[in-house]
């Protein structure tokens, strides 16, 4: 930061777009608005903490606001107030529980709710009780950003919760103003509703208060002292002298509320995409029944996963009692799997090797797969659990189809998919790209094959080539050899390859290749040394070594100085 | 296992002895004297083969390995190997596939498979599965695990300069006896010299004309005369035509007007 140059404070308003909308939403009586639902609404209402010997107001509803208790109060303090206070002992894990389910509720609005502090799940000890929404793109479904927060303020009113909300172009400037913004009433019991245009946020942020940059708070104190009564006064200060005197976070916090600097906001973790459920009306108790319901959820799955051609790659079953005990099992896969029989093996497997076994009870009541891991597949399923569909658990009595599958699919897992490959033919008279190398896995329908203009076999030239003037191995990519002594136009009858002379015993050719002119119409890219007539031979060294060599290039109408390549080998 | 000498030995002449001991030592090594056999092909070794090794024929359950004489001669023994294969595949279930691995120094080394020449060694590119270079571990796992699968009717495995370890090819060995399925080890110069538990070690060398000189240089079955140490010349018949040889080099371009059937 101190490298920088010495920005004065004007850069600071330059509008910034950042192409984001933030909406932040606090609840300043999450708390006690949330746990004064089973209580009287007519009356006050606290929550208590006890601490240092006495029992101390930690959480207040907007009427015992209202009624001047405070934070921090006593509760004989609070009882001399208002003798009619209700009160519950504070259960911050709860409030937090809470809101963590109010943030997956406010997946309605935008799939990309995060927490507040950004990046960071609720826990015991943060009281102050914020979520940030990402609804970039989202408010035109709901009738605008204005009918946006209108919408959500008013359903969370009528659960009776307090709800600011701000919108603005960073998450800095959303923050602070969801919680120092300027807000026409002053009762607790007012709503802020503010919408901060695209690129005005340096208006918006710059009369707040510090505090509304979530400083620390040292930092805030320091402020204080300093006389700096607004962001503004704080972003007066060349960024060198705030850095040096406060450290570089308010800095980076000012940045990130003008939009200079960048802020992640990560969604909270979506429930499962592939999840099934089975709800019984009985509970059941019997292991087969229970395994055909299994099988069931399975296959329902794999329904799922099939339509988003996804295999799961970990699955998760719950087992839920009518005790609301639950019994849960996890599945890892080693590939990922859309086969319900395979499935079902599997979980029957693993139920069977429980070492009490299933512990029913009363019975079970509930079902739950959920695929919590999933990976594409390529590779058609229908195949492996048409031919393997459940008969027989032998590997080597399996149907080879679903053999060859599983053993693709270990080789794969293991090897990589790009080195697990089969040879698929190709229309092209270019020796190297007559075939191609594609992963096993690949559908047979994404084979190059067919969509190629000319095949060789319905070209009116001539048909594919004998194989046997084919070498078994080809390099795999044509490596230049030294040609010692040649016949111009002929084949060579010494050459150097891999620093060995070989002397020639025995040619065979030209066979003559010309470079595909109908590539380039075609859209097609010929590869560089594609451009030229090759003439490919076949030549025997005196020690019975078979080689397939080719000039590139003709004699003068080409080029003047052919080069060889060795281009494979015959055994 | 119970072994009473005196019943086996209990023969006068030498003959009858070595063949009584020849039975023990077979049921030591029980598993090579079962499960089915192929002819080789190769009418000089089949007949060796028929004559001297029990059972007539190479064992398909077992781990063969095909070395090059010399470092130019990788190519020669992976054709062998590969004649071997097609000969492994032409078996009653004919789908099944052909597995063929290569270090990533045998890729490099000795090229990738080509698919239109596969034909002409009697083998075919639909059946192909090929794994394009890999560690030699993994590709010995990777044979290990196709010895599982029914649908592999082959495997071969090729590496330029390391050899598996002797451990490691006898367990390579005990897996492709227990499928009954052979598993075809190529092997460069540099890598054959190493100890193996293989069934078999063919050593092959190129000649002029299109010719191998195939020897048998190990052989885990029971036999009654050696091998012949100076090996078998073979020709093998589909193999490329008969290159035209060239006599001087003003013939060179002479010959490539010579299309021959």
């Amino acid at each position: 930061m101190s490298n920088m140059p010495n920005m004065s404070g004007v850069s600071y308003t330059a509008p910034l777009a950042t192409g984001r909308r933030i909406v932040a939403l606090w609840f300043p009586y999450w708390a006690g608005e949330t746990t004064q639902i089973a209580y009287d609404k007519t009356k006050s209402f606290a929550l208590i903490e006890r601490s240092k010997n006495a029992q101390r107001l930690v959480g207040l509803t907007p009427l015992a606001a209202q009624q001047g208790l405070s934070l921090g109060l006593s509760l004989a303090d609070a009882r001399a107030l208002l003798p009619d206070l209700q009160t519950a002992m504070a259960e911050p894990m709860e409030a937090a529980a809470r809101l963590q389910k109010c943030a997956y509720w406010l997946q309605r609005y935008t799939p990309w709710v995060g927490h507040d502090p950004p990046n960071e799940s609720p826990h015991a000890e943060n009281t102050d009780y914020g979520l940030l929404l990402d609804v970039s793109g989202c408010a035109h479904l709901f009738g605008g950003e204005r009918a946006l927060l209108a919408d959500m303020q008013a359903r969370f009113l009528n659960r009776g919760i307090t709800a600011h909300a701000a919108m603005a172009g960073t998450v800095g400037a959303a923050w602070g103003l969801v919680r120092f913004g300027s807000t026409a009433k002053t009762t607790p019991q007012a709503r802020r509703q503010i919408i901060v245009p695209e690129g005005h946020e340096a208006e918006a942020v710059l009369p707040l208060p510090p505090a509304a940059l979530r400083l620390s708070g040292v930092h805030i104190d320091l402020c204080q002292r300093l006389g700096l009564a607004t962001v503004g006064d704080l972003a007066g200060f060349a960024r060198r002298e705030l850095t040096r005197r406060f450290g570089p976070s308010p800095v980076l916090r000012l940045e990130q509320a003008l939009g200079q600097a960048g802020e992640s906001l990560n969604p909270c973790l979506p429930p499962p995409r592939f999840l099934v459920r089975h709800n019984l009306a009985h509970g059941v108790t019997q292991m087969e029944a229970l395994a055909q319901l299994i099988g069931d959820l399975c296959t329902r799955l794999v329904a799922q996963l099939d339509r988003a051609s996804q295999g799961a790659q970990r699955l998760d079953l719950a087992l839920t009692r009518s005790d609301n005990a639950v019994l849960a099992l996890s599945l890892p896969l080693a590939h990922p799997c859309a086969d319900g029989g395979h499935m079902t093996r599997l979980f029957e497997e693993r139920l069977s090797r429980l070492s009490r076994g299933v512990h029913a009870g009363y019975g079970i009541e509930q079902l739950t797969l959920a695929a919590s891991r999933t990976a594409p597949i390529s590779q058609p399923q229908e195949t492996m659990s048409a031919f393997g569909g459940g008969q027989t658990r032998d590997k080597r009595r399996a149907a080879p189809i679903a053999a060859l599958g599983s053993l693709y699919d270990r080789l794969v897992s293991r090897l990589g998919a790009q080195v697990v490959v089969r040879p698929v033919p190709h229309a092209s008279y270019i020796p190297e790209r007559a075939v191609r190398l594609v992963p096993v896995l690949t559908p047979d329908k994404q084979a190059p094959n067919k969509q190629a203009p000319n095949k060789p076999e319905e070209s009116p030239y001539g048909g594919l080539p004998d194989p046997a003037t084919r070498p078994l191995f080809m390099l795999c990519a044509p490596e230049p050899i030294e040609v010692i002594a040649e016949i111009p136009e002929g084949a060579p009858y010494r050459f150097r390859w891999r620093r060995v002379l070989h002397e020639i015993t025995a040619a065979y050719g030209p066979e003559r290749i010309s470079p595909e002119w109908w590539a380039g119409l075609t859209g097609e890219t010929p590869a560089h040394h594609n451009r030229q007539t090759r003439d490919y031979y076949r030549l025997e060294d005196t020690q019975g070594h078979r080689f397939w060599v080719y000039r590139d290039g003709l004699y003068d109408r080409e080029t003047t100085q052919p080069r060889w390549f060795m281009h494979g080998v015959f055994p | 296992m119970e072994i009473k000498p005196a019943a086996h030995i209990k023969a006068t002449t030498k003959s009858q002895k070595l063949a009584g001991l020849r039975r023990l030592v077979a049921r030591f090594e029980p598993v090579v004297a079962q499960g089915p056999h192929i002819q080789t092909g190769f009418a000089d070794i089949d007949a060796y083969l028929a004559d001297e090794v029990a059972n007539a024929g190479l064992a398909c359950g077992g781990l063969h390995e095909v070395v090059a004489a010399r470092t130019g001669d990788m190519a020669a023994a992976l054709g062998f190997a590969h004649r071997l294969a097609a000969r492994f595949l032409d078996r009653p279930h004919t789908q099944d596939m052909l597995l063929y691995g290569q270090t990533h120094m045998a890729c490099r080394e000795a090229g990738q498979p080509y698919g239109p020449a596969l034909a002409a060694h009697g083998l075919s590119a639909d059946r192909l599965v090929y794994i394009d270079g890999a560690r030699l571990p993994d590709l010995l796992w990777a044979g290990e695990e196709a010895l599982l699968c029914s649908a592999i009717g082959c495997i071969v495995l090729s590496s330029w300069d390391e050899a598996p370890s002797f451990t490691a090819s006898r367990r390579l060995s005990l897996a492709a006896r227990a499928a009954e399925r052979p598993l075809v080890m190529a092997l460069g110069a540099q890598a054959g010299t190493s100890a193996s538990a293989a069934t078999t070690r063919w050593q092959v060398e190129a000649l002029p004309k299109q010719g191998w000189q195939v020897r048998l240089t190990k052989l885990r079955m029971s036999y009654n005369t050696m091998p012949p140490t100076e090996g078998w010349t073979l020709y093998p018949k589909t193999m490329s035509q008969h290159l035209p040889l060239m006599d001087s080099a003003a013939e060179v371009s002479g010959v490539a007007q010579v299309r021959s059937g």
